[in-house]
Formats: C-alpha cells, sequence, structure tokens
C-alpha cells in the first residue's frame, strides 16, 4: 500500500518552522544559535540561486558579487545611521541594479559560456573593491554595532528572509513566469519559438536571485560587524552558493533548503577538524552527484522512499518542492 | 610616448600573446571534440607548474626541459583521467550542465591535492635565465620571455601541422564538423575523445609549465588564466587554432597597453573588462557561439 | 554557392501553401529564412504588409507567426498539458477566459487530450509531433509554420495530420507547409512551390505542379510523382 508523502509536505514545512521559531527560548548555546543563524543566511542564498541556476537553468559562478554588494550596501547604509531592516532593502536594490548591468552582456553567452563569464565577473568585482579605499579597500568594513549584541534578533532576521526566500521560490514555480523559465532551461530556442523572451526572463529572475542574495549579505554584514572583499566577494563563497542547491538537489526547494544545512554544518564542523580536506571533500562529493545521482541529496532520498514503498510525487502543484530539475545531458 | 617605448610595449604583448595562445589552445580542442567546457584546466595547468617545478628543485632539471617533459607526461595523465571520469559523462553534441560541473568539482579536487602537498605559500622557478635581458639597440626584451614565446610558437605551430597531416587530425576535425557523419564513417569516437583529452591536457600542463617560469604560483594560480583562456576563445572562435591565436594576440595587446591607463590594482579586471566590451560591441559574437549553441561548420 | 537564389512567392491567407523539393533543394535553409533562424544575404519576408525579416522567433508570435520543428522539441520534462499551457500564457492572448481551458482545447484539436498528465518524453514520435502542432496552435497564429510534420509518421498518423491541417484552415489559419513527402503535399495543399537547387522552378496548384514538365524533370525517374512517396 503506498502512501503518499507529497500531501504531508505543507505540514511538515509547517512543523519544522514551528520548531524553528521556538528554538532560541528553549536555552541553546549561542554556537548553535549561531550556526542556525548562518544556516539561515545560506538557506536564502542557496534558494535564490536555485532560482536562477535549479529553475531557469543558468548557471552562475558568481554568486558572491551579489552577496558581497549586498553586505557592503547595508554596512554603509548602517554606518550612516539607517534603519537595518531599510539598509536590507537597500541590499537587495543594489544587487539588483547590479544583476542588470552584469546580465545585460552575459545573458547573450549560453550555458557554460555564460558560467565561465560569471567567474569572470566575480573576479573582476572583487578586484575592484579591493581597490577603493573609501568602503575600506582591501582592510575591509566595520559595521557600526547598534546598541549591544542580541543574537536572538539576528537569528529572526534570518529566519526571516530564509522564509521570505522560500515564500519567492514558491511564487515562481507556481506562476506562469516559473513555467516559462523552465521552458527556458529546457530548451531555449524552443521557448522562444511559443513566444517567450528568453533574454527578458533571464534578466528578471536574475535580478530576483541577486536580490535575495544581497538581502542574505546584508543581513549577514550587521551580524558579523566587519566585512573585507576575501571573504565576502570571495570565488569561494560563489562556490559555497553553487554548491547548497546542487548538493541538495537541483531545482527544488527541499533541495536548496538541505543543501544549505548540510553544507553549513560541514563547513563548521570541518573547517575545525580538517581544514585541509573540504575542498576535496566538495569536489569528490559533486563528482557523485553529477555521475551517480544528479538529483543530489532528494534524488537519494526519493529512491530510498521507492524502496520504501512510499510513492514520493506530490499531489497537486507541488512539484517545486520534490521537483523535476535533472542535470541531463540536453539540458544547458 | 615614444617610438621606443612603443615598440617595447609591442614586443612584449607579442611576446605575452604567445604564451596566451598554447594556454588556450588545450581549451580549445577539448571544447571543438568533446563539447566539454574544460574548468580543470585550470588545475592541470596549475599541476604543470608544480610538475616543472619539483623537477627543478628536485632534480635540477631546467624548466624548459621540465615543460617539455610535461607533455608525455600530462598526455598520459590526461587519457587516464578521461579513462576514469570523463567518458562516464552522458554524451551530448551541446555542452552539458554535467560536463561543467563534473571539470569544476575535478579542479576543485585538483586545487586541494596542490594545497595538500605545496601548502598555500606562493613559488616560482629562478633561473639565471630569469633576470636576462636582451637588448637589441633601444629596445631591451626579457630573455626568457623569448624562449617562452618561442616554446609556445613552437607548439602551437605542431599542434596545427598536427591536425592538418594525421590521421587524428583528420577524424577530430570531422567529429567537430559533424559528429553523427563521422561516427557513422567508423570513427572512433571513444578513442578520439580520450587521445583529444590526453592532447588538451598536456598542452595544459606544458603551458602551466611555462608560466611557472615566468609568474610565480600557488595551487590556485589558474583561475586567472582560465578567465584569459575563455575571453580568447570568445574572441576568437572555439573551433580553430588561427582563432586562438588572434584572440591571444588581442587580449595581450589590450592588457600590455592598458598600464599606460589603468592603475595598477584594476589590472586583473582588464581581461573581464574587454570581454564586456566585446560582448556589448558585438552582439553576435565574434566566435558565432554566442546567439547559436552549436555552431555547424 | 548559393543556398537560395531569388527564390519569391506570396501565401494567400486562408490558404493551405506547401513547399517541395528534393533533398539539397534548399527547403530547410527558406523554412530558417522565414522562421528568423537564418538571416538571408537578400530579401525580405513580409507578413500583412509589415517586414518580419529580422525578427525573432519570439517577436514573430506577436505577429500571429507560430512555427513547429522538423526534429520535435517538446519540453521534455513538463507534461503535455504545460507544454501547451507556457504556449498560452506567452502567444498572443485572444482575450478569451481560462488558461487552462485554451490548452486543453488546443489539445484536443490534436486528440492529445487524455494525454495531458504525461510527461512529454513519454509520448510517441507521432504524438510528440500532434504536440508540437498543438503548441504553435496555442499562440493563436494567423499563419503557422509546418516545418516536415510528416516525417517518420505512419501512413494512418499522416492522414490524420492532414485531416488537422485541413481543419485548421477552416478556422482562419495560413500554413506555409514545407515537406518532403510528394503524396503529403499534393493531396492537402491549395497552391505549391517547387525548388530545386535553391531556386524555384515552378509554382502553382497540385494539379499544375503535377503536369509541369520542369518539374517532371526535376524528379524523372525518383518516382516521386503520383502514388507513391519518397518518405
Amino acid at each position: 500500500m503506498k502512501r503518499f508523502v507529497g500531501n504531508f509536505q505543507p505540514l511538515f514545512a509547517a512543523g519544522i518552522l514551528l520548531v524553528v521559531l521556538l528554538l532560541p527560548l528553549l536555552g541553546l548555546t549561542p554556537n548553535v544559535i549561531r550556526i542556525l543563524f548562518i544556516t539561515f543566511v545560506w538557506i536564502t542564498a542557496s534558494l535564490a540561486w536555485n532560482l536562477l541556476g535549479g529553475v531557469a537553468g543558468q548557471v552562475s559562478f558568481g554568486f558572491a558579487v551579489f552577496y558581497g554588494l549586498g553586505a557592503y550596501a547595508a554596512a554603509l547604509m548602517i554606518n550612516a545611521g539607517v534603519n537595518p531592516a531599510l539598509s536590507f532593502v537597500g541590499s537587495a536594490a543594489v544587487a539588483a541594479l547590479a544583476s542588470f548591468l552584469i546580465g545585460i552582456p552575459t545573458f547573450r553567452l549560453r550555458g557554460p559560456y555564460f558560467a565561465i563569464a560569471t567567474i569572470g565577473v566575480s573576479e573582476a568585482v572583487r578586484v575592484v573593491m579591493n581597490n577603493i579605499s573609501a568602503v575600506g579597500g582591501a582592510g575591509g568594513l566595520r559595521v557600526t554595532e547598534r546598541g549591544i549584541f542580541r543574537q536572538t534578533e539576528h537569528y529572526y532576521a534570518g529566519l526571516a528572509i530564509a522564509v521570505l526566500a522560500v515564500c519567492v521560490s514558491l511564487l515562481v514555480e507556481r506562476s506562469k513566469f516559473g513555467l516559462a523559465l523552465r521552458a527556458i532551461r529546457q530548451d531555449e530556442d524552443a521557448a522562444a519559438d511559443v513566444g517567450i523572451n528568453p533574454f527578458r526572463c533571464k534578466l528578471w529572475i536574475h535580478a530576483i536571485a541577486a536580490a535575495l542574495t544581497g538581502v542574505a549579505g546584508g543581513v549577514f554584514a550587521d551580524y558579523a560587524a566587519y566585512i573585507h572583499p576575501q571573504g565576502v566577494f570571495a570565488f569561494s563563497t560563489s562556490v559555497t552558493i553553487l554548491l547548497m542547491p546542487v548538493i541538495g538537489g537541483i531545482g527544488t526547494i527541499w533541495g536548496a533548503v538541505l543543501g544549505a544545512a548540510v553544507v553549513t554544518i560541514v563547513e563548521e564542523q570541518l573547517v575545525a577538524v580538517f581544514p585541509q580536506v573540504h575542498l576535496l571533500l566538495y569536489g569528490l562529493l559533486l563528482m557523485l552527484i553529477v555521475l551517480l545521482e544528479p538529483d543530489g541529496l532528494v534524488g537519494l532520498l526519493r529512491r530510498i522512499l521507492r524502496r520504501m514503498h512510499v510513492d514520493p510525487s506530490s499531489r497537486g502543484p507541488d512539484k517545486a518542492l520534490w521537483g523535476r530539475g535533472r542535470l541531463e545531458g540536453r539540458e544547458l | 610616448m615614444t617610438a621606443v617605448d612603443f615598440l617595447n610595449l609591442l614586443i612584449a604583448a607579442v611576446l605575452l600573446a604567445g604564451i596566451y595562445a598554447v594556454m588556450s589552445v588545450g581549451m580549445t580542442v577539448i571544447y571543438g571534440v568533446m563539447k566539454i567546457v574544460n574548468l580543470a584546466h585550470a588545475g592541470f595547468m596549475m599541476l604543470g607548474a608544480y610538475f616543472a617545478y619539483e623537477l627543478f628543485e628536485r632534480f635540477h632539471v631546467d624548466p624548459l626541459i621540465g615543460a617539455t617533459l610535461a607533455l608525455p607526461a600530462f598526455f598520459l595523465f590526461g587519457m587516464a583521467v578521461h579513462w576514469l571520469l570523463i567518458r562516464r559523462l552522458p554524451k551530448s553534441d551541446q555542452p552539458t550542465l554535467s560536463s561543467l560541473l563534473l571539470m569544476f568539482a575535478f579542479w576543485l579536487v585538483l586545487q586541494n591535492v596542490g594545497y595538500l602537498f605545496w601548502g598555500n605559500m606562493d613559488r616560482s622557478i629562478f633561473t639565471p635565465r630569469t633576470l636576462k635581458v636582451l637588448t637589441l639597440g633601444p629596445i631591451s626584451i626579457s630573455l626568457l620571455r623569448l624562449i617562452v614565446f618561442f616554446a609556445a610558437v613552437l607548439c602551437v605551430c605542431a599542434l596545427q601541422l598536427a591536425l592538418s597531416r594525421s590521421w587524428y587530425g583528420r577524424a577530430m576535425r570531422a567529429l567537430i564538423q559533424n559528429p553523427y557523419a563521422a561516427q557513422i564513417t567508423g570513427v572512433d569516437d571513444e578513442r578520439i575523445a580520450r587521445i583529444t583529452f590526453g592532447l588538451g591536457t598536456a598542452f595544459a600542463g606544458f603551458a602551466g609549465a611555462l608560466l611557472a617560469m615566468l609568474y610565480s604560483f600557488s595551487p590556485d594560480f589558474g583561475r586567472p588564466f582560465l578567465i584569459r583562456a575563455f575571453v580568447i576563445i570568445v574572441l576568437g572562435g572555439l573551433e580553430s587554432v588561427s582563432g586562438v591565436a588572434f584572440g591571444a594576440l588581442v587580449l595581450a595587446l589590450v592588457e600590455t597597453f592598458s598600464i599606460l591607463y589603468v592603475p595598477a590594482g584594476y589590472q586583473p579586471a582588464i581581461s573581464f573588462g574587454l570581454l564586456v566590451v566585446v560582448l556589448l560591441v558585438f552582439p553576435r559574437g565574434i566566435g558565432g557561439l554566442l546567439e547559436r549553441k552549436w555552431r555547424p561548420a | 554557392m548559393a543556398a537560395l537564389k531569388d527564390v519569391s512567392f506570396s501565401v494567400p491567407e486562408r490558404h493551405i501553401f506547401g513547399i517541395i523539393g528534393p533533398n539539397g533543394a534548399g527547403k530547410s535553409t527558406l523554412f530558417a529564412v522565414i522562421s528568423g533562424a537564418i538571416r538571408a544575404s537578400q530579401g525580405r519576408v513580409r507578413f500583412r504588409g509589415s517586414d518580419v525579416t529580422r525578427l525573432r522567433s519570439d517577436a514573430l508570435v506577436h505577429f500571429g507567426i507560430a512555427r513547429t520543428h522538423q526534429i520535435v522539441r517538446p519540453f521534455r520534462a513538463m507534461t503535455v498539458l504545460e507544454n501547451v499551457l507556457v504556449a498560452v500564457h506567452y502567444g498572443r492572448q485572444s482575450a478569451k477566459a481560462d488558461a487552462k481551458a485554451q490548452a486543453i482545447s488546443a489539445l484536443e484539436r490534436v486528440q492529445l487530450a487524455p494525454k495531458a498528465r504525461m510527461l512529454a518524453s513519454a509520448l510517441s514520435l507521432g504524438e510528440q509531433k500532434r504536440l508540437e502542432v498543438a503548441r504553435a496552435l496555442a499562440t493563436n497564429p494567423d499563419l503557422l509554420l509546418l516545418d516536415e510534420v510528416c516525417g517518420g509518421l505512419s501512413g494512418a498518423e499522416t492522414r490524420a495530420m492532414l485531416a488537422l491541417f485541413e481543419q485548421i484552415r477552416a478556422s482562419g489559419t495560413t500554413i506555409l507547409y514545407v515537406e518532403h513527402d510528394m503524396k503529403a503535399v499534393m493531396s492537402v495543399c491549395d497552391r505549391i512551390a517547387v525548388l530545386d537547387f535553391g531556386r524555384k522552378l515552378a509554382e502553382g496548384t497540385p494539379a499544375e505542379i503535377q503536369n509541369d514538365p520542369a518539374v517532371i524533370d526535376a524528379y524523372l525517374g525518383s518516382g516521386m510523382l503520383g502514388t507513391n512517396s519518397i518518405a
């Protein structure tokens, strides 16, 4: 007898949300709260990347640009006395604007060429930011502390943007825009043949993804109180943002969330114990995923559930959650 | 700017173009035949640099010889990598996300291997040749760069010759132009692919070894060169050696002469700036790869 | 050597206009030029008085020109319904109500409605070709460009497809039909243009074409005229 997991997903998600909302009240150590906060920030960035890379199929190796710009925008605004929440809006705006400037030339490129171009953008921006002394240059930027450090405030800010990212992702997936993006991912030319303007759609989803990533950067900057180009604009930051949804399950919301959680925990624990091999681990993991289970952890879970005779398919339009994103041969 | 200065810069640019060309040709060859964008190219270049370094430090082998030895060594290495990993990728006549991510993952692995063996300190190869300068009247040329240039040009010409004369070259061109027809006429695409990947890796290793003579390096060494290789490919087209030479020359000229106008700190971003300008001015792209995924010959 | 030279013709509205020719005649090139995939060095494509030569596919759709593909290109990871739905959303809106209803009705025209919830990749080739037609129709076109739609179809499937074309014409849409299958073209088209070596050999009704000496010459011995078809 098959049981449909799909029906339980909204309940499951609500349950997790409730637990997470109440966690700080349970007296957890500050370190755990810190890790959860980082997880929320990464979940936001992961879901954002997934919108462009998973749903629309445009793989970007340059999301650190938006993260960094968001961080710097928020830092500068907070230093100038602007309300933090408003600063985060500023982060989103700056990142979105940058995404247009970047997208207009680079979206003329297809697939892997676009991906490599984004590596170049990332590097170029990092170099430029290193040289602008007005924002601290290579030395970085201090963010003014706003009174005493209240960890739970940051925790809930992180949670809020993570929830926002999930909502945006759900909205996109269920809209006709989402349908168009999926069409673009599968066959850009055929998508144009039915009246979709791929260039314009790519620019818009890029902006949405960039804005979310920028907000994540901003929230992080507020927490970290010090940011520098080698950190927020680093290529490794772009890599982390890309790895999360791919490991978790590209194209799916659960995948992006799961991947972010896994990567954060691995990063936090691994950096302590085995700092030497974390690139190796990511590399091997990514290779295994590409060759054996392109749907990432979510794909693995689906296989396990099928073995247990539980049907993982969802009723209704919940494809976003389990999703059908695939790293197929034809889909770049 | 005097004529002498101009000439000096011009010569420097041409010498640089040589090394850029040999650096990009490996990526071009792999892409043309297998439609794989080889991000691990950066990793192979890095290993090539360390290969020459180790031979030099341990066995006092002249880095030029080291570079030459890199060719067969990395050719075999490339074929091994292909046999182990690459051939398991789903085949396609277009670049795929899987191949992109696989090569990227392999690059991460190579980088980490680099960090494990050599740490993250910058290394360099320093020979008596490194500082020698040739003077022809008012013009001064770094001897090392001149040697590297000739090595690079020799290699690229040898490749061009091999491609136009050998059975492998013919098979390769057939596969580039029309993979389906080529297979029907009996071209063993897997064998050709393996040889091609070996060739591309060999050139990456060779280029890395040459670059090691000119610059200091660390395991992260490949990335700026990867970006340059990409810019060159976009400029010159992805499917011909002469296209690569053209692209290499343009990039080298822009980079060299930009020293006059752009502050040193911004230098690394030049290659990307050039890419953006090219994309804006030639929206359909010079290489023809921009608007269309796959260009029939 | 030019792929096409001095090829000129007009497609009257509400007609099914066929383009045929031996392999290499330039049919695919002509189709690519009309649908905007290739740029011609000379010449214009005009639609109801407007010059649409340089327009890309999505712009053409908004003019009312939709196309199918010779090698089918469905959105494989999407359902049959979703394939058509996206065309309804992004095609030319006809100001009717529900997008889903429009999509279903397009599917009904090609008899694919029962398979609406299947993944496009699970369809047979014939079904995928019908899906392409449905998808093109869902954009609400005034002109439908068909690219060798009958290739690989069985006799029964071909007959069904041709009947569909007549229905489409009856509903007011013009069809430009590039095809290799001579028999199909002769049976359904109102007018035909014949290409050979990149030039227009003849143009006229099926009867005129069949009796045209130049056409017979080009196809001599290939058995393509009359009741035998090569495809």
